[in-house]
This record gives C-alpha cells, structure tokens and sequence, in this order.
C-alpha cells in the first residue's frame, strides 16, 4: 500500500469510528432523548423529530461500519459526507439564530460537545469524508474483497 | 459474477450485523426506578389510574416552561393522575442542589408547592449570586418556621435523597429535565408532554 493508500484508510477508519460511537451512543438511548435534541435545533418539522430520531443513529452505524470495512466505499464516504454537511448546516444555523443548544446531542449522553467543538469536529470529518471519496477503497476493504478475493 | 454478488451480499450482512450487536452493545439495562417520593411532593388520589413521574431540576429553563402545561393537563385530569415529583438536579447547574433542598424542606412544613411555584415563577431571580439570600427570602415570604426551616436545611439525610433520586432517574436513563414518564411511557421535554401528553393519557384512562 502506498502512503496515500494508508493516509486514506486512517481517514475511513477515524470517520468510521466516530460515527459508530455516535450512533451507537444515540441508538442504545430513549428515543424520545434525542427526539429533544433534534426539536432544539428547530429545523425539521415536529412530526419528522420522533422518526429522525428513531432512524439517524442507525444510518451513523450503518455508515461507520460500511466505512470501517470498506463496504461500497465511495458511497459511503459520500453519504457520511452528506451527513456531515447537514450537521454542519444545522449547527450554522442555531449559530446564526442565536438559539443556544445545551449540548450538541451528537453523542447522545456519553459525551457532551458544545455546537462550536460539534462545527470544528464536524468540519474536519467532512473533509476526511472528501479525501476517503477521492481514493475510493483501498486494498484493505471488502470491496477489494468482493471484487477480486484476498 | 455470481461469486462477486455473494460476497457483496455477505458484506451487507456482515455490517447490518455488526451494526446491531455495536448498538446492544450500548444498550445499558434499563432499571426500573421507584416513582417513590414524599407524600407532599404527590398529588392525586393513590389509586389513579394514571401514575405521572416528572424529574425536574428547579434551576432548568425547559422545566420553567413545561410547568404551565403540566398545570394544564393535571387540571384537565384532576382526580384521574397520580403526580409524583422526583428531584433531577444536573450537576451544570450549581444551585439547584441548594434549591431543591430548600424546596424540600418547604415540603416538610406543608409548603412543598408553594416552594416550588415561586421558584419557578422566579427563576432568574435566584440562579445566581443572590440564590442563598433568595431561598430564605421566599421561605421567609410563605411564613415557613425559618429555624426549623434552616435547620433542616443541615440535613444530611437531604444530600442523600437527592443522590437516591438521581439514581432513579439514571436508572430511568433520564438525560434531560425536565422528563415525564406517564404509566411508564417517556416524554422528554415540555413540547413532547405538551403534544403528546394529552392524548397518551386520554388513551391510558380509556384502557
């Protein structure tokens, strides 16, 4: 593997672990717990927050296994991209309309981030979400795997 | 081509699976907590049919604001719930372990509700330096026996209640304040109460 190679792994392996731990946090709680969260943020519609509750975690968990294991890579890096983005879209805009969050609610109960670590950490996995896009799956993936066999 | 389709389809489940047993994994045991509290701090006859246990923390805003449609839905229902407040005080707010002790010793001489609304209706005008001098004053206002009052205060069985009451609420997984559990069902926060509240009870008395 070439070092560009294994710089794209670390990327895929950092974001992928994150977004385990997030989902898994928030997955294991009451939904009803991030439920509140969401609603503070103010930008999806009441009757979206109990089912985006229910379902965010999950995709965070589906995505940071599939960018772990290298599971249709591109996608996934692009997907978690997405997320992101959204993430950071919602942080601006409780920022820019002064609405104070407690907590970002990003790590369900285990860990507390205020909304302007939640932007930096958010920021710096887009970008690690963007590298992990340009190099597609390594060597080290299932999609190597499925493709050519070990 | 029919081995590479497999071995996609044994990826997909490899990481549905993981993603499952990493969320068990998290999962921590949800204990059932007592909805035990003082009887000054209930409300409602024993034997209601509807059993609603709020976990509160007098210095938190949401809980300033989810009094009005407690009020509203235990007006709606008087006589069919049974209220228990249970003491939540989170440890970022600095005075609400002095005012939740302050409340409960009001409690102890009749008060509890009393207490409790004026600290409420006058959040902002106790979390900050002025909170020691404030708690006497509105004990002082309700013509509470202020040295039995004081006294109480001292307790040391009071520090341990409230840890007892923190332990149910964990045990409960409660994160925020304020949180309600009607028949055991959770709803966090004013606006869920104030949304859905209303109709879970409906449909609980209908039962």
């Amino acid at each position: 593997m070439t070092r560009k190679e294994h710089a794209a792994l670390a990327s895929r392996l950092a974001v992928g672990a994150v977004l385990i731990y997030a989902g898994s946090s928030k997955a294991a709680g009451p939904v009803e717990e991030f439920a509140y969260i969401l609603a503070a943020y103010d930008v999806l519609p009441k009757d979206f927050l109990l089912p985006a509750a229910a379902f965010l975690p999950w995709i965070e968990l589906l995505l940071g296994w599939s960018l772990i294991l290298g599971y249709q890579t591109r996608l996934a890096a692009a997907a978690a991209g997405a997320l992101f983005a959204g993430f950071l879209a919602a942080l601006a805009s409780t920022i820019l309309r002064g609405i104070s969050l407690p907590n970002c609610g990003c790590f369900g109960e285990s860990l507390h981030f205020t909304p302007a670590q939640a932007f930096f950490m958010d920021l710096c996995l887009l970008i690690l979400c963007g590298f992990g896009f340009q190099m597609g799956h390594g060597p080290a993936s299932l999609d190597s795997w499925s493709e050519r066999g070990l | 081509m029919g081995t590479v389709f497999a071995r996609r389809i044994a990826a997909a489940a490899l990481i549905l699976t993981l993603a499952v047993l990493s969320a068990l994994t998290a999962h921590k045991t949800h204990k059932p907590f007592s909805p035990f509290a003082p009887d000054f701090r209930t409300q409602g006859p024993a034997d209601a049919k509807v059993l609603m246990v709020e976990f509160s923390d007098f210095e938190c805003p949401a809980c300033r604001y989810a009094e009005k449609p407690l009020h509203d839905l235990l007006a709606l229902y008087k006589g069919h719930i049974r209220f228990v407040f249970k003491h939540y005080p989170l440890r970022m707010h600095e005075r609400a372990r002095p005012a939740a002790i302050a409340a409960e010793c009001a409690g102890r001489q009749g008060r509890f509700w009393e207490y409790h609304d004026r600290l409420y209706d006058r959040q902002e005008e106790w979390t900050n330096d002025k909170a020691e001098m404030m708690l006497a004053g509105y004990a002082s206002d309700l013509k509470l026996d202020m040295d039995a009052w004081q006294a109480c205060r001292r307790d040391p069985a009071l520090p341990a209640l409230l840890e007892a009451e923190l332990r149910d609420g964990n045990n409960a997984w409660v994160g925020s304040t304020p949180t309600f559990f009607i028949n055991g069902k959770r709803f966090v926060g004013f606006q869920q109460l104030r949304e859905r509240g209303t109709l879970f009870v409906e449909k609980e008395l209908k039962r």
